[in-house]
């Protein structure tokens, strides 16, 4: 039995008196693509956001490949992480946004180097050259010195992802990335996407794309306020959900 | 979605477009009698002055003066380093305003209530008079001196203007940093980046679009603060002009003298001003605006007035 890349136990998180995670428990394997549906406001983008501690559990544990988020372990009791060292956990996690969040002020070629140059200390000559291909690999190679305001949503997305790639994660973090594209831009995205699950990439998709967690997830789970209502296979949760809570919503988004 | 069309569509059909349209333009008769109005105003005021018993005379004579040269320097130069202090203190009590520690945004909160809510004349005085306090300063082995040798007029000008201008700047350095989307910040810390290289490689830069103009206007603001310190015995161009004007015997002539110089500096600033937001303005407008030349030449074809 391996480690698995992200096992969570009866995690809770809430937002003053508002509870959003009530108790989720759920392991995500190494090399799975794994994806996350549900209604809005069910806390799925607040788990996913809990997994590279841009929210703090308040409850339960979480761990990335064996490691505590957040905290470290120590004679039985929990110390809080600093910032720098939960910034070098992050190194290892990448995170695709709804909203993209490029930086406007720096092409996609630059957007792509940034992190490994401030934060790997890579000369900038070995960045460029990563930050090349990955922007190629995602079907980008001609749009390397454009700002974020001369590229569609797409390409956005698609530069946001090299981005995250660039750090050479062993986890990726998907929080809705089509939902804020046309409808005709979401084919490129996912097609990039499928890439990843096809070498390998441990990713964690919170998606509103029925047709991609039926035809690239290996699991699957429904969330609704802020619990885990059913998981499963998702061709089997899709096609013939147990609950009625998952029927109602499949009812409506299929 | 491809729909069959024979092969003669639009490209190879000849280009035998629409007509352009022949149509009388609107005339804008009230830019005209608005223009020649606004002309015959000038002119009569520039007339009335002319005829004053003002001695138009004397400006020309020490315009280039050394004693007026030298303070026009030096006004640039409190100008510029007082507003260095501005700005970089500014940025730091932003940042310590904004700061989740109570301590700090509680210091960058108190420095700036007092440094904003008296008058900055005040300022300059305490300053010069620190030595009531202190009679001396003493940093161990490094230095020690009377207070009144220590603070000479160009200490006490750059450090009240300075200080007094850091808890303005703070404001508009907050209200800059404020503006920049979270998501920007969040990005950058999912991608492993600690806080202070957020700040400087995210954040600022993309807040600077939003703190360049009021800094602007704080700059020349701060220009024509500087005529201040002639109250501290610091001889800058109102200093010298308004020395000039005592014994030369024409002291209004010598105040329009330095206001024509303020003019000049500040016209200079504002042409700076606008090549610094052109450079921040970088990835935010698909175009960048003209330059002030490129609009010059735009405004000087006469198209512009008829349309």
């Amino acid at each position: 039995m391996t480690t698995p890349m992200v096992k969570a136990e009866n995690v809770h998180k809430s937002f003053g008196h508002v509870e959003v995670l009530k108790g989720i428990d759920l392991e995500v394997a190494p090399r799975e693509v794994f994806c996350l549906i549900g209604p809005s406001g069910s806390g799925k983008s607040t788990f996913l956001r809990c997994i590279n501690h841009l929210e703090q559990i308040s409850g339960g544990r979480l761990s990335v490949d064996g490691e505590l988020v957040g905290y470290r372990e120590k004679g039985g009791k929990l110390y809080e992480l600093k910032d720098s060292e939960v910034a070098l956990k992050r190194r290892d996690i990448g995170m695709v946004f709804q909203r993209f969040n490029l930086f406007p002020h720096m092409t996609a070629l630059e957007n792509v180097m940034e992190a490994p140059v401030q934060v790997k200390r890579e000369s900038k000559a070995v960045a460029r050259e990563r930050a090349r291909k990955l922007l190629d690999r995602v079907g980008l190679a001609d749009k390397a010195g454009n700002y974020p305001s001369q590229l569609s949503g797409g390409q956005q997305q698609r530069v946001a992802i090299a981005r995250a790639l660039a750090m050479e994660p062993k986890l990726m973090l998907f929080d809705e990335p089509t939902s804020a594209l046309d409808p005709e831009l979401v084919g490129d995205v996912l097609d990039v996407m499928r890439g990843l699950a096809e070498d390998g990439m441990t990713m964690i998709v919170v998606t509103h794309e029925m047709g991609f967690a039926r035809e690239v997830g290996d699991s699957l789970v429904f969330m609704d306020e802020g619990v885990v209502v059913e998981s499963g296979n998702p061709r089997d949760v899709l096609t013939n959900p147990q609950h009625d809570r998952t029927k109602s919503f499949l009812s409506k988004v299929l | 979605m491809s729909v069959d069309i024979d092969k003669t569509g639009p490209q190879d059909a000849k280009p035998a477009g629409p007509e352009a349209i022949k149509a009388i333009p609107v005339r804008h008769y009230g830019r005209y009698v608005s223009a020649v109005l606004a002309i015959g105003i000038l002119v009569s005021i520039v007339y009335a002055f002319s005829q004053g018993r003002i001695n138009w005379g004397a400006i020309p004579d020490y315009f280039f003066d050394d004693r007026i040269l030298d303070g026009v320097v030096e006004t640039m130069w409190l100008t510029l380093l007082s507003m260095a202090i501005g700005i970089i203190g500014g940025i730091v009590l932003a940042v310590m305003r904004l700061s989740t520690n109570p301590v700090t945004s509680s210091i960058a909160w108190f420095y700036i209530w007092f440094f904003r809510g008296t008058p900055v004349l005040v300022q300059l005085f305490l300053w010069f008079n620190l030595g009531l306090v202190f009679e001396y300063i003493n940093l161990g082995p490094f230095y020690k001196d009377q207070w009144s040798d220590f603070m000479t007029p160009f200490l006490t000008a750059l450090l009240g203007l300075g200080l007094n201008e850091a808890a303005y700047m703070a404001e508009i350095c907050r209200a800059g940093l404020l503006s920049v989307d979270e998501g920007q910040t969040e990005a950058s810390h999912a991608l492993g980046m600690s806080h202070s290289k957020t700040l400087r490689r995210i954040v600022i830069p993309q807040a600077m679009r939003v703190i360049v103009p009021p800094t602007g206007n704080e700059v020349i603001n701060m220009l024509k603060t500087t005529s201040l310190v002639s109250a501290v015995q610091y001889y800058e161009l109102f200093k010298q002009a308004s020395d000039i004007g005592q014994t030369s015997g024409s002291p209004v002539e010598m105040y329009f003298l330095a206001a024509a110089w303020y003019l000049v500096v500040t016209s200079v600033l504002s042409v700076g001003q606008y090549y610094l937001e052109r450079h921040y303005a970088k990835g935010s407008t698909r175009t960048l605006p003209p330059t002030p030349f490129q609009k010059l030449k735009a405004a000087l074809s006469l198209r512009s007035l008829a349309r």
